[in-house]
């Protein structure tokens, strides 16, 4: 616990002095948040609906720092303290040296956590939000998204040869499914065709779970997409534990 | 006798290529040994093996009487390793370092006390990255002592080190090995070998080609200094006279 806390208090700071992830994952989802608040406002997300525009797009918002923490800073992360023998010099060690992945792992769940805290407070504050459905099912939703997209990137980052080639699959992954899954330009402003493209990637999945529950919607509609999201975040562990590359 | 480092039959190969065959060798606690070749002759390779960042295609290694596979976790709070190449964060500060490698071990060494020892202490708040080559060097030798360790395993501790800085290295190495440390080291400079070695050893392409002691290493050969009987060991004058 002791050599967990130190670490963690370390690659924080380490974190904090890269400052991309406070851009990406925590100023980011508020920018979005804000601007899409100013645009429509607290008006219905159509004609009759008994929600806003903004709720039914929180969700999605609230996945745009698990995104960029999870196939974007971890794949980075993992494949460069590989490269740079971190991980081969903790093997000489009594410490384990998937204890600085674990670390990692939770650097990036403090990110998404924190802009999750702060989007909830902006939108409270300045764009009457309310959460119509359940709480707790959104922050199962939440955590199951959080999960899946991690284990992207664990894979990611575990087997990529090396550094660039995971920066490489990293914005492959991440810039799509920032822009296209609905998590920056809504999913709704999409022509039916697109939607039917981007419902491939993950995150598309993963906010309609959100989404529903923020809206309160009958969690029927959604079982597919956690279904999807339990059997990736599964295969990608499993992939990661079998095929890691510590050096 | 209290070996602290036991090496038998020990080879590795990468493919087609032997990188150590069949090195046995042992180090007595308390002592120096000097894993003594040119580049490429398996130095880096043996330490590997030994230190268990490689497996060995055969052979037994046995670190202070315990098998390291078996037993990593215990025998690593004993064990200092500094490597060759630089391993650390690319924005981490000196003082972080050193304090994240503290906290690997349960009993570790001040390491405050140990920069200020090697002449770096002032440089705690600076980032790694900006030390020069010889501060740097220091570095990674104080991180390999942070464990309080009863062996260290020094690949070319020295390099990069000017003369003065190495005479420093020497003497604290010294001192440490007057308090009972062992020491496995590689290194290509012979007066410090002449200074620091109890016992060395000399591959040649993966070979032992000498072991003994550093004075039988002059006695068995026709030259008066270390670093002529080490070329005649290795054969390098030969080839370097060819070359004219």
């Amino acid at each position: 616990m002791k050599t967990f806390n130190t670490m963690l208090k370390t690659e924080l700071k380490l974190s904090l002095r890269g400052m991309d992830m406070v851009i990406f994952a925590v100023c980011m989802p508020i920018v979005v948040l804000v601007v899409l608040g100013i645009i429509y406002g607290d008006k219905p997300a159509f004609d009759g609906a008994r929600y806003t525009f903004l709720e039914q797009s929180f969700g999605a918002i609230a996945t745009i720092a698990i995104c960029a923490g999870g196939v974007m800073g971890l794949p980075l992360v993992v494949s460069d303290y590989r490269s740079k023998q971190i991980l081969k010099r903790l093997k000489v060690t009594p410490v384990k040296p998937w204890v600085i992945l674990l670390v990692q792992v939770t650097i990036y769940g403090i990110y998404s956590i924190m802009s999750l805290i702060s989007l909830f407070i902006v939108a409270n504050t300045f764009f009457d939000f309310r959460m119509q459905g359940s709480m707790f099912q959104f922050i199962l939703g939440w955590l199951l998204v959080m999960l899946s997209l991690f284990s992207i990137g664990m894979m990611v980052g575990g087997i990529a040869k090396n550094t660039k080639d995971a920066g490489v699959i990293a914005s492959i992954l991440y810039f799509p499914m920032l822009i296209f899954s609905g998590a920056t330009v809504p999913y709704e402003a999409m022509p039916k065709v697109l939607q039917k493209v981007v419902d491939v990637l993950p995150l598309t999945q993963g906010i309609k779970i959100l989404k529903s529950a923020t809206l309160g919607l009958p969690l029927e509609n959604v079982m597919l997409p956690i279904a999807i999201l339990t059997i990736l975040a599964v295969v990608c562990t499993g992939v990661t534990i079998r095929f890691f590359k510590w050096e | 006798m209290d070996y602290v480092i036991k090496v038998e039959n020990l080879k590795k190969s990468y493919g087609k290529q032997i990188a150590v065959d069949n090195l046995s060798f042992s180090v007595e606690k308390g002592t120096v040994f000097g894993l003594l070749g040119a580049n490429g002759a398996g130095k880096s390779t043996t330490i590997e093996c030994i230190i268990g960042t490689k497996p060995l295609d055969n052979g037994r290694v046995c670190i202070l009487g315990v098998n390291l596979v078996k037993r990593r976790k215990e025998l690593f709070e004993k064990v200092g390793v500094q490597f060759q190449e630089a391993n650390y964060q690319e924005n981490i500060r000196v003082g972080e370092l050193c304090q994240v490698t503290a906290s690997l071990y349960k009993k570790p060494a001040d390491f405050n006390a140990l920069l200020n020892k090697f002449g770096i202490g002032h440089k705690s708040n600076a980032l790694v990255k900006e030390l020069s080559g010889g501060q740097r060097q220091r570095l990674f030798i104080i991180l390999a002592l942070i464990p309080n360790p009863e062996v260290v395993f020094l690949d070319e501790l020295t390099t990069g080190l000017d003369a003065r800085a190495r005479r420093e290295v020497w003497h604290i190495l010294k001192e440490l090995k007057d308090k009972g440390l062992t020491m496995l080291l590689t290194s290509h400079f012979m007066d410090e070998v002449e200074v620091l070695c109890d016992t060395i050893c000399i591959l040649k392409k993966g070979k032992v080609v000498f072991r003994g002691t550093v004075q039988e290493a002059v006695e068995d050969s026709p030259y008066e200094k270390l670093e002529d009987a080490y070329l005649w060991y290795t054969d390098e004058e030969e080839k370097d006279n060819e070359n004219f």
